[in-house]
């Protein structure tokens, strides 16, 4: 074999591993999209002052605060799963918080945040599930809707995860029970 | 022998054998001993940079059209154009393998397209599907992705955003409170490539640039890679550092001309005045050495500090080795450069043990007076503006630096700036006068 017949096997290798990457990006997420189980998770306010994030917008799940017994075992920045379950609502809730992934239960990988010693409890980071991307003039006007409808007072915004073993995956953003890109055409002036 | 000496030899030899000085002979050795100089093909060079500068341009263009997340188009659709790019720039670096394997411009701008794509398409499929993802491990995969095209393709620019990568993929795994020493095995990934190009012509662009960012490069990286546990090392591994640069461009690519040509030189010797500056501050020997030891600092993993031990070591003895062979070929400007890393570990042994600073600032405010009026007087003396300009920034650095500290009057500041601005003018045109009066005789 001389030496331009191993560079283009080289490349051929290349070309397959640079391709491989993002295919398999894309088939585990059409995976977990397609066979996942839906959970909805309600969402909260996000820090208007990090608000700004051009073309996506920045989501907050709740619940963020998770009931432990143990809180002083939990250090800041430690994966951690959360055990999921539903309420009568049927809005996604954090049974408990486990150190590694629990066999044959639905459970999403968090990041633990401050741990609450007094009250017991410790903050948690839904890590990978915090954007939702919009083209670069929508994402504004669905970010001032977001951060609306996440208000206490309202609190009629939520999220829909597919989730497929630890695999998760967020599938769209409604407003008031709309996608929020249906919601956006109904609500032109927003 | 440098490219343009060789040129230039070469148009001065007819005119020798014609005035008698040179016989035929003489001439018919001399061009038989230095060999066919390549003439200096500006064309082609313009192609080269036009070519990297286009395909840069196209990458940076496809990837803000395909940003813009036409919400119009189905996800699979979506997630289908965006491999798009990256089989083009693939179908670009295909077919200058097939067609033009002895192009530099195609070799390095298709390089380059097909470097950026791979970075794009796996942005684009993870804003399809919200991945928010982390940073560092993106980076790093793109570049590892990329790194395979510097070789297959012989090019540089890949190798540059190679670079890059790995550089920035530390800065952010640091920024994460992460463990970055995995930059220096990444680094030297693309040694073999350097090595090979070295030997194939030390003084060649490709090796040169490369040369350059790889000192900038290791520069960002030796003050992210380290863990910080014993205050102040960053003292001693930077003063090793610098100091490494400059010997090791002194001693293996010491006939280069010009400035651009010697980038280990010229940024070593940056670097070590630059520190050297910063060290006769009192800040860096502050609170440093073994009584502030930080090993408080690792939650679970002792083994962490080993970058440390390593690299605070290891550069410094190399830098001390690398002057004691110069000791023995008496080149005084490696003596000046190559003597930071002992006076750094000199300063930080007394910082720390007397818990006192001034002994250590005074230690590098003599060394940059002595080492600024060193350049001033031998550039002066050898003619070299560049020389004596920077030894004279030097010494102006110092001077206004030790003002501020004081509490001198306006009058006093002022006059003392005045005089060194025409300490600057007059230098400078004596200097112009020289040349001008060496130019005429000759």
């Amino acid at each position: 074999m001389n030496k331009r017949d191993l560079t283009l096997l080289g490349f051929a290798v290349v070309v397959a591993a640079q391709l491989a990457v993002p295919a398999w990006l894309l088939i585990e997420r059409e995976w977990t999209l397609r066979d996942g189980q839906v959970y909805k998770f309600k969402t909260r306010p996000v820090d208007p002052a990090d608000a700004f994030r051009g073309r996506y917008v920045w989501l907050g799940l709740e619940p963020g605060l998770i009931k432990v017994p143990d809180a002083n075992q939990w250090h800041y920045d430690r994966k951690a799963f959360a055990v999921l379950g539903t309420d009568t609502n049927g809005f996604a809730i954090v049974e408990r918080l486990e150190r590694e992934a629990p066999a044959g239960q639905v459970a999403v990988r968090v990041h633990v945040g401050w741990p609450d010693l007094k009250k017991g409890e410790v903050h948690i980071n839904w890590t990978g599930l915090d954007r939702f991307y919009m083209t670069e003039n929508k994402a504004p006007a669905a970010e001032a809707a977001y951060r609306e409808h996440s208000r206490r007072a309202k609190k009629n915004c939520h999220v829909t995860v597919r989730i497929r073993g630890t695999h998760a995956q967020i599938e769209n953003l409604f407003i008031e029970n709309k996608p929020i890109h249906e919601w956006l055409r109904e609500h032109p002036g927003k | 022998m440098n490219k343009k000496a060789l040129q230039w030899l070469y148009s001065e030899l007819p005119r020798l054998v014609a005035q008698g000085i040179l016989t035929p002979d003489a001439d018919a050795r001399l061009r038989a001993h230095y060999g066919p100089v390549e003439p200096a093909r500006p064309a082609r060079l313009a192609v080269l940079i036009f070519g990297v500068l286009g395909a840069l341009l196209i990458g940076a263009g496809i990837l803000l059209v395909m940003a813009h997340n036409w919400e119009d188009l189905s996800r699979p659709v979506r997630a289908g154009l965006s491999f798009l790019p990256l089989v083009l720039a693939q179908g670009l670096v295909a077919w200058t393998l097939f067609n033009r394997p002895q192009s530099l411009a195609w070799r390095e701008g298709t390089g380059a397209l097909l470097f950026l794509m791979i970075g794009a398409s796996i942005a684009l499929i993870a804003q399809t599907y919200n991945i928010s993802g982390d940073l560092p491990r993106f980076l790093l995969t793109w570049a590892l992705l990329g790194l395979p095209l510097v070789y297959l393709l012989n090019a540089v620019v890949p190798a540059l955003l190679y670079l890059w990568g790995i550089t920035e993929w530390a800065c952010h795994l640091r920024w994460e409170d992460g463990f970055a020493a995995g930059y220096w095995p990444l680094a030297a990934l693309v040694l073999p490539l350097l090595a090979q190009w070295l030997r194939a012509g030390r003084y060649e662009v490709r090796p040169t640039l490369l040369l350059w960012a790889l000192c900038i490069s290791v520069t960002v990286a030796a003050g992210v890679t380290i863990e910080r546990v014993l205050p102040g090392l960053w003292v001693m591994l930077y003063a090793g550092l610098f100091a490494l640069l400059f010997l090791a461009g002194e001693f293996w690519c010491a006939d280069a001309e010009g400035f651009w040509t010697r980038p280990l030189r010229h940024f070593g010797a940056a670097g070590v005045l630059v520190l050297a500056f910063m060290l006769t501050f009192e800040w860096p020997w502050k609170e440093i050495g073994w009584h502030y030891w930080y090993w408080d600092r690792f939650h679970h993993s002792g083994w962490r500090v080993i970058p440390d031990v390593v690299l605070g070591s290891l550069i410094p003895i190399a830098a001390i080795v690398l002057l004691g062979m110069t000791v023995r070929r008496k080149t005084p400007l490696g003596l000046l450069f190559g003597l930071t890393p002992i006076l750094a570990i000199l300063g930080y042994a007394l910082a720390s043990m007397t818990e006192t600073y001034a002994p250590s600032a005074g230690l590098f405010d003599l060394y940059l007076l002595v080492a600024g009026l060193w350049l001033l007087v031998t550039g002066i003396r050898i003619n070299k503006q560049g020389q004596m300009n920077v030894g004279l920034l030097a010494v102006t650095a110092l001077i206004v630096a030790r003002f501020f500290d004081t509490d001198l009057n306006f009058l006093l500041r002022g006059l003392i700036f005045i005089g060194l601005g025409v300490a600057f003018l007059v230098a400078n045109l004596v200097m112009l006068r020289r040349k001008g009066a060496n130019h005429e005789q000759a």
